[in-house]
Parts: structure tokens; sequence; C-alpha cells
């Protein structure tokens, strides 16, 4: 037992772990983005019927990502998963201009959650490759982002299946939790 | 570890269970420790455990509880730990039936279950399957195919047992699935070769062509695992016994039941010998290899294979007593195994193939240990001396006195309920056994904690009682329960002493006044039986105590409900017609025993038989009340059996069923097309029926595709002069036959052409139109109906030259006239050569029939055939017909 303690001991503390709610309307990309934050393939992806985990270390920090599936059927159950949440991130098809107010309104339902209070919101504006994507500034604006006062929050616009703007997101994260 | 060790310890030292104190409550609110990131898998592990080892204590979770804790749980996902994520699984499945919206964790089972660790997989398949339904197997399929053929043999056996579940919500889905459990029969795993061929047999059980083929081709590769092999030999017995002796291929199966005999595997001799001993075929030639084998394992050192062995001898003691007295000594041995249960089961063998002379000594030796054994074997002894005094009725004091001494015990109630059983078969077979037995029971209910074994007592007392010597002594047995026990107890004792009231005359005054005492009673139901059968004695009147009192209802009590329900919403201006209750015959629940019995010793994967609920003509009501014509014809009356009018395996099978309403007669026919290269449309069968028959109204069936079974009706119209009511109908299967492709069903051409089919000729006989009637005093009746003057009475005698033993010739006449015999009268005691039969019916329309036939043997069986009924016509009838 005495070895054993003293083994724990010189192990270096661990990192400190972090939770990550992605959540977004379905075919918004969540899954893509998580597969991209853990370097796997992403060629083989099916609408999440439930959720998917995946940590990943960055700056230090362990990230537990949770991906919810956005189908409407589940979205009924994203409520289950806000508890100890450290960063909502919130995906959107840029694409998608004729579901841009329905993923408003779930966004809005998010940010008035009691247990979501003062989390942290970072907005991925994926497909930017798309021809009819709009731009970031547009989407926030589209979402009424900078009328929000309770909490920080950040755009990122990202290409998830081609890896860009992703990590920027990430890292705009890291930061904001180090500086709390 | 070292806890763990403690643990161990405490355990050995009986120092009790670590759980034993938990409350659901505080394990619920630890079970929120789940959403703490970073998850601690020690202490997470442990709360599910304590959560798992309440669900399996029966400690009810509401569904919200058990929702919020499946959340919870789910939480864990993220944790890597194998022991706690296999914990997770065993949750999911404990929980997947109380918690709502299981499906959350669907994508995160997907993904394990095709995942890298090996560990999880297995588990996961069935966590998977027990939180999926129907509509979301589609999208699991790909996955469950994958696993079916799984190189890890854990997997595929996981996804087969699997499978095997879901063919319960989603059978065609896993019909799909058949090229892969084929493959899976391959295996080299004994494991996944037994579950494949379970899941192939399921697919294709309803096909019995196709699990002729399955056996063909399994018997002749030989399979690897002795389980599957074990399955193999029951599929094939049940194969046998459903082909009867007609199938050609029979030889052939026998031949692998017989090869597996030599079988290395213990288990699959031991299966084989079985099936040889329980199949219905078998010669005396055939069976003594496998009672050799059962011999060899009585005497192994192994108690299971003893147990099996002496169980098997036990179960076909019966029907092979030769065979089985060949294994005497060897069961003689095995009285004196430390093994109880094995001790009993040779000891009721010996019972029930040994002579008269053995029983004392048989008898000493069971009350030496009958109270060690369980209940579950004293019931097998019990049933053993059942049999023992049927065989020798001359031993029932001994056998008397040894089942009281059992009945004054302690024992659960199947044990008490089979000791009762006998007494009631010991009585009822064996008058001079009447009077101690009658005794017995009466002292039983003194002390009897199970009520509806002691109202069953209190009946038979009602029933029997009164016509023993001395019927006053009965009385105080039942009045004693009146001042003691529950509601239950005492209604079944009031109605019990209203029967004594009624059948004996000089004790009626005395019954009164008890009765008079019920109406006092706090009960409603005590009340009103006392009421109702205080004022039914008090008429004075014979027809009516009989009418209310011997006799039961003989309506279907079920419909009976149903009936009054519908009357209760409807218009009540007109008085309730009780006639337009289907007559229920007595023998529904002979039927339901036997179908019980069938079930016996069959496949495992059939599962139990559902109980027959409803009478026959109930079931069918229901089935004809879709259509529409038939609604005006009044309540049905009788419901034929079902009756084969084309050889079993013809391009067309045809069924049919006579229903008998008042005045008409309806035929339905069940017709079956066996041609997958052909659509049938407007499918009749014309009949052509015998004089004073009118065909009202013919129903076709307008379309018929491959392996469906449609149904076309004809209602015709009773012959006003009742002779001519009985008779044979050509029948012909006429129908539009359209060619079509075997694969889509599809006709090929709308245009069709017409033809017709021959089919067996349709007899209507005197049973079709008469329902049986039990009568528990067919005696009094038949007195009864002397003296009255609506009965007209007919008599014949006439040579039965076909049969040559009384019981054929009963038989044939109770059948055929489709009477109840009374009073047990359809059992002829053995060596008598004149025996009297009663019978009782009542005709469509209302009429009671009463009938008796004196026989007498000879070479041939002459009858002598009385018939009362309240209709003149009716007694010609049957007169005429049996002619």
């Amino acid at each position: 037992m005495g070895l054993l303690s003293i083994l724990r001991k010189l192990r270096s503390s661990p990192e400190k772990e972090l939770r990550l709610l992605l959540l977004g309307l379905d075919n918004a990309g969540k899954t893509t983005i998580l597969k991209m934050l853990a370097a796997e393939d992403i060629n083989h992806i099916t609408p999440t019927a439930g959720f998917n985990i995946k940590s990943v270390i960055a700056d230090g920090f362990k990230l537990n990502v949770w991906d919810i599936g956005g189908q409407r059927k589940i979205r009924p159950y994203w409520k289950n998963y806000f508890e100890n949440t450290d960063i909502l991130i919130y995906v959107v098809d840029s694409a998608d201009k004729k579901r841009l107010e329905e993923t408003g309104i779930e966004l809005y339902e998010l940010l008035g959650d009691e247990k979501l209070q003062a989390i942290p919101l970072l907005v991925y504006a994926n497909k930017q490759d798309l021809p009819n994507s709009l731009p970031a500034s547009d989407l926030a604006q589209a979402l009424g982002l900078p009328t929000i006062k309770d909490r920080a929050w950040q755009i990122q616009s990202c290409v998830a299946i081609q890896g860009t703007g992703v990590k920027e997101g990430m890292e705009w994260a890291c930061k904001t939790i180090k500086k709390k | 570890m070292s806890s763990f060790k403690r643990e161990k310890k405490e355990e050995e030292d009986g120092g009790g269970n670590p759980f034993q104190n938990i409350e659901k409550t505080t394990v619920l609110q630890e079970a929120r420790t789940f959403n703490e990131t970073p998850v601690n898998p020690r202490k997470c592990t442990h709360i599910l455990t304590k959560i798992l080892y309440l669900l399996n204590q029966g400690e009810q979770f509401g569904s919200t509880e058990a929702t919020e804790a499946f959340f919870a749980m789910t939480k864990l996902f993220q944790s890597k730990d194998v022991i706690l994520r296999r914990m997770v699984y065993l949750g999911i499945k404990e929980l997947s039936s109380i918690a709502d919206d299981v499906i959350i964790v669907t994508s995160s089972l997907t993904k394990d279950m095709t995942g890298k660790e090996d560990l999880y997989r297995a588990a996961a398949i069935r966590a998977l399957c027990s939180i999926t339904d129907s509509t979301m197997l589609q999208a699991i399929e790909r996955y469950m195919k994958q696993a079916i053929v799984d190189r890890n043999p854990a997997v595929s056996s996981a996804a087969l047992v699997s499978s095997l579940h879901m063919t319960k919500i989603a059978g065609d889905v896993v019909k799909r699935w058949v090229n892969e459990a084929q493959e899976a029969v391959n295996s080299d795993n004994i494991m996944v070769q037994y579950h494949a061929l379970g899941v192939l047999y399921h697919i294709r059980k309803s096909d019995r062509l196709a699990v002729t083929k399955l056996v063909a081709k399994l018997t002749r590769m030989s399979l690897k695992s002795p389980y599957a092999v074990c399955m193999l030999i029951r599929i094939t017995a049940k194969l046998l016994e459903e082909e009867g002796d007609s199938g050609s291929s029979n030889n052939h199966l026998f031949e692998f039941i017989d090869s597996c005999l030599r079988h290395k595997s213990e288990m699959v001799t031991y299966e084989a010998a079985h099936a040889i001993v329980n199949l219905k075929r078998t010669s005396s030639r055939e069976l003594a290899p496998a009672i050799s084998i059962l011999q060899l394992f009585c005497s192994s050192p192994k108690p299971t294979l003893r147990f099996a062995a002496v169980r098997t001898l036990n179960q076909v003691a019966i029907s092979h007593p030769a065979a089985v007295t060949a294994c005497n000594i060897d069961l003689e041995n095995l009285i004196s195994d430390s093994n109880r249960s094995i001790a009993t089961l040779a000891i009721t063998t010996l019972l029930k193939t040994g002579g008269e002379s053995s029983v004392e000594r048989l008898m000493k030796q069971i009350s030496m240990f009958v109270s060690e054994i369980s209940d579950e074997f004293k019931v097998v002894v019990v049933q053993a001396i059942r049999a023992l005094a049927l065989k020798f009725p001359r031993k029932h004091s001994v056998l008397m006195n040894f089942l009281s001494a059992m009945l004054r015990e302690e024992g659960g109630f199947d044990y008490k309920a089979s000791i009762a059983d006998t007494i009631i078969t010991i009585i009822e077979d064996n008058p001079d056994a009447k009077e101690t037995g009658l005794a017995h029971l009466c002292e039983f209910i003194e002390d009897c904690e199970h009520t509806s074994l002691a109202v069953r007592i209190l009946h038979l007392l009602g029933k029997e009682g009164p016509r023993t010597k001395q019927p006053s002594r009965y009385i105080r047995f039942i009045y004693n329960r009146v001042l003691l026990e529950d509601p239950r107890f005492r209604a079944g004792a009031v109605s019990a002493m209203a029967q004594f009231g009624a059948t004996c005359p000089d004790l009626l005054e005395n019954i009164q006044v008890l009765l008079t005492r019920c109406q006092m009673d706090p009960d409603d139901e005590v009340r009103d039986r006392a009421t109702y059968y205080s004022n039914i004695l008090s008429r004075q009147d014979k027809s009516l105590y009989n009418n209310y009192i011997i006799e039961p209802m003989k309506i279907s009590i079920s419909a009976l409900e149903r009936s009054l329900q519908e009357y209760i919403q409807g218009d009540t201006e007109e008085s309730f017609d009780i006639k337009s209750i289907p007559v229920v015959s007595p023998l529904a629940a002979e039927e339901i025993q036997t179908t019980a019995q069938k079930t016996d010793g069959m496949l495992s994967s059939t599962g139990p038989s559902k109980p027959v609920q409803a009478s026959r003509e109930e079931n069918y009501i229901k089935e004809l009340s879709n259509v529409p014509e038939l609604q005006q014809l009044g309540p049905l009356f009788k419901s034929s059996d079902v009756v084969e009018l084309t050889e079993s395996e013809t391009e067309f099978v045809v069924r049919c069923i006579k229903h008998s309403y008042t005045k008409h007669l309806v035929l339905q026919f069940n017709c079956t097309n066996t041609l997958s290269d052909l659509l049938l449309e407007n499918v009749r069968v014309q009949v052509d029926p015998s004089e004073g028959y009118n065909i009202v109204k013919e129903i076709p069936c307008p379309k018929l595709p491959y392996n469906e079974t449609g149904t076309s009706y004809i209602i015709l119209q009773f012959p006003n002069d009742l002779s001519q009511s009985v008779g044979t109908f050509g029948a012909v299967l006429k129908f539009i036959a359209k060619d079509c492709d075997p694969t889509t069903g599809i006709p090929d051409t709308d245009e069709g052409y017409g033809d017709e089919y021959i089919l067996e000729d349709l007899e209507v006989t005197p049973s079709d139109q008469i329902q049986r009637v039990s009568k528990v005093n067919w005696t009094a009746a038949w007195d009864e109906a002397t003296e009255a003057n609506n009965y007209s009475m007919m008599n014949i005698v006439f040579s039965l030259s076909s049969v040559s033993t009384l019981e054929e010739a009963i038989k044939n006449v109770v059948q055929y006239l489709g009477l109840q015999a009374a009073e047990h009268s359809d059992k002829v005691p053995e060596g008598k050569t004149v025996h009297t039969l009663l019978l009782a019916g009542v005709f469509r329309g209302g009429a009671d029939i009463l009938a008796q036939a004196k026989l007498v043997l000879s070479d041939t069986v002459t009858m002598e055939l009385t018939v009362k009924a309240t209709e003149e016509s009716v007694a010609e009838l049957i007169v005429f017909a049996i002619e």
C-alpha cells in the first residue's frame, strides 16, 4: 500500500478536465467536428442516434467533448447533459438559410436554461466552403449574438470536413477557461 | 484488493451481505455522482452494483427515477474503465424496460459493438438489443448481420441470442438474417453453432417443409457442438411426432436419433434416449437400446446423469411399463441414494410399475423420507400415488391414510392441491373410497389456508355428500365454515348446503334454518346466495331444484358477461334473453388439459401454451362478427370441429367448420393456396346440399394469394322437417386462377380462367346441432322428465355390428350424437359386458335432450337407446339418425 501511494504522488498532477457540450441542429456537422478534434476518420459518419463522447488533450486540458444528436426527436434529451458543462459549443450550418430561424430558437432555449447560465458560448459557423453560405459576421447578426451580455461568446467560421477553423475555436475555449 | 478479501472472508463467516441495508432513495442520491467529471470508476462501479442489486431484489423503480438514473448512467460512457463500462451495459439492460427514452445510448452502443475493444462488443450487442424496438431495428440491422458472422465467438453468440429475443418484436426483420445464421451454423465454436441452430429453427419453425429440409441437411453434416446436436434431436423428435406415421422420411429421422445413442457426449446420448422413449411411435425393439442407455446412467457416479435417467424413466413408466421394469434392480438401488430427489423419483417409478404386493413396502419407504424432500418432489410422490390408486382400487385405504397424513403436514399450495386432486380422483373413481375420502377432506377444510382449494372441496361435498348414506354428518363441517372463514369460504359453504337441501328432503327443514341465519351475513355475496337458495328451496318444486341448484349454469360465463355489458349500454326496454348466450360444452375444460399435456416434453423454445379461456364458440363469434351477413341469424349455437375436405399435401387445402344457428347452418371454408405461381380470385365452395336445405347466401373470398388462408361462407337454412337435417353434401372448390410471378405475387395478366377442384363430401350429423350439457345428477333429471308431461320419448333397439368393444361403441355414440356422458358413465369398469350410458344435451332452439343407452356385449354390441326430449321431432331425429 505504501509503495503504491508513493508511486501515485510521483506521477505528475493530472491535467484539468473540462466538459464541452457540442450541440446544434441535425446535419450541422457536430460529429465531424468531434472526429476532427480527435483526428479520426470522417468518411463514415451517420446521423447520431444518441450521443458520442471523445476526450482530447489540448493546452494542458483534458477536454471531454459530448456530441449529442441534433435530430428533432433527440433534442428533448439535450437537457439531460447540461450539468457541469464548462463550454457550450453550438454548431450552425451556414448554408442552411431555411433553418436559420429554427437554429436560433434552439440556441436561445439553451441560453435561457438555468444550468447553462453564464457558460461561455462558442458558435461554429460551419460549412463556409459551400457557395451560398453566410459569412460568420452576418450569421452572428442573424442569430443576434451581439445582444448577449451575460456570458463570453465567440463566433468562429470553419470548414469541419477540411478541419479549418476548428482548432482556433478550441483555442478560444481554453483561453476563456484559463481566464476564469 | 484487501477490501475484497475481507468481504469474502465475511461471507464465509456468515458475516452477511454488504448490500443488506441499502435503500433505494439513498442509492439514487448517490447515482448523481455519475454526473461528476472526472469519473471515479471505482466509486461509480460500486454504486451501479447497488442499483443492480436493488433491481434484482425486486425493488420497484418509478419511471421518472429510473429515467433520471439512466441518464446519469449514460455519462459514464466517458470513462474508459472496462469494468465500469460493462456494468453500464448491465445497467442499461436492467433499466431499459423501466426508464423512458433509452434510445439515447443507441449511437454509443453501436460504436462499442463495432469497435476494437473485444471486451465491450458482446455485451454492447446485448444491451443494444434490449433498447431497440422494431422501428429502430432497421437502423442497426447491418451491424447485427456483421456481428452474427463475426470471428469472435462471444460476439457471434451474443448477436445470435439477441436475434432470438428480437424475433418476438420484429420477426420479419430477423428472418432476413437467415443467411448469416446459416453461416454461423458452420462455426467451430460449440456455443455459436448451438445458438445459430436455435435462430435458424426459430426463423423456420412455422414452415414445416423448411424445417424438414433443415433437419435433413444438418443430420448429414455432423455437428461439432453437443448442444446443437441435442437441439437437433429435439427438433427431429418434434417433426416425427407431428408427421405421425405418414411421412416417408420418418425412418431416416429416426435413424438419426438412434445413431445419436452412440454419440461420445453423455448429454447427447441422454437426449437421444429421452427423445426415443417419449416418442409415441417407438416400438419395443427400438426402445431397448434407449432404455439400456438410461439404465447405464442410473449407476453413473454423476448425480445429474442419475437424476436425468430416473426422471425420464419415471415419465414413461406408464406408457412403457415393460421397458421400465427391466431397470427395476437399478431403481431399487437408487432408493437409498443420498440425493433425495433421485430417491423420490426412483421410488415413484417403482410404484408406477410395481405389483400390488409391493405397494405397502414402498409406501413405508417413502414415509421415511417424505419430510426431507421439497414440495415439487412431494407432488411427484402424490401423482404416483394417484396412479397407484387407479391401478389397485383395493389398496385405497392404505393410500388414503397416507394422503391424509401428508395433507396434515406443512406444504405449499401446489402440493396441497395435488393431494386434494388425488383424493377427489380416487373418490370419483372408486365408490368404496368415497366416504373415507370425503371424511379426510372434511377434516382438511377445518384447517385450510388456501381459499380456492377449500372452495373446491366445499363444492365437491355439495355434489357428493347428499348421495352418501348419512348426508347429515357433512353439514356440520360445512356450516362450521360459515361461522369462521372469510366471505369466499362462506359463499361456497352456502352453495354446498343448498345442494343438500335440494337433494335430501328430510334435511330440508334444517338447511332452511341454517340458510336463514346466513341471510344475516355481513357479506353481500353470501347473503345473496343464501336468499336465492332459500327462496328456491321454499318452493318445493323438483324441476326448480334441478335447474337452479343442482345443475351448474350451462352457458358460457364470459359470453354472459359480455352480453350483459352490451345490454346495459343499449336499449334496456326489451328484456334480456338468456338464450342468446352460447351454451358452453363441458368439453372445453378437457381440451385445455390435453393441450397442456401435449406441450410437455417438447422443445423448450415453443414456450408455455396460452391458456384457452374462451370457449370454442366464443372464439368463432369474434371471427364471425366481421361478416355482416351473419349478424341477423341470431346467436351462434354451436361450432363443429374442423373438418378437412382435402388431403393435407395438395395444391389447395380446404377446411370446413359448421356453425349452427337456431334456424340456419353456416359453413365456413378456410382455404389455403399452396401454389406460389397462382393468384386465386373469387374463391368459393359450391355445395350440393341434401334435400330440404335452402342456400340463402354465398360469401366468396375475393382474393387468395400464395401461402395465405382466406375464408368463404355459405349460409343455409335448415329444413323444416328435422329428419332431413342430417345428410351428406357434395362440395366443389371454384375459383378464377391467374398465373403470377412466384417471387412478387403480381399476376402476369389481368385475364384469369375459371377452374374447379373436387373436394371430399361434407356430412351434417346430429352432433352439429346438439350442444353437450353436463348433468351432475342425471338420474334426477331423467326421473323428472318421466313425470313431466312436456317430454316425448322414443325407444329403439339395434345392433352395432362394426364395433367389438363397449368402449368403442360408447365413443362412437357420444361422438355421433354430440351428447355429453353424465356421471362418468362413459367409463366402463373392466370385464363388464353390460353397461348403461347416460347422456344429456340441448338441441338448437333450446330443446333439452336426455338419452339412455343400454349396451350389451356379445360378439357384437347391441344397444337399446331411449331418448327423451322436449320436442318430439328432436327425439325422432336422434333415433332416426343412429339407425
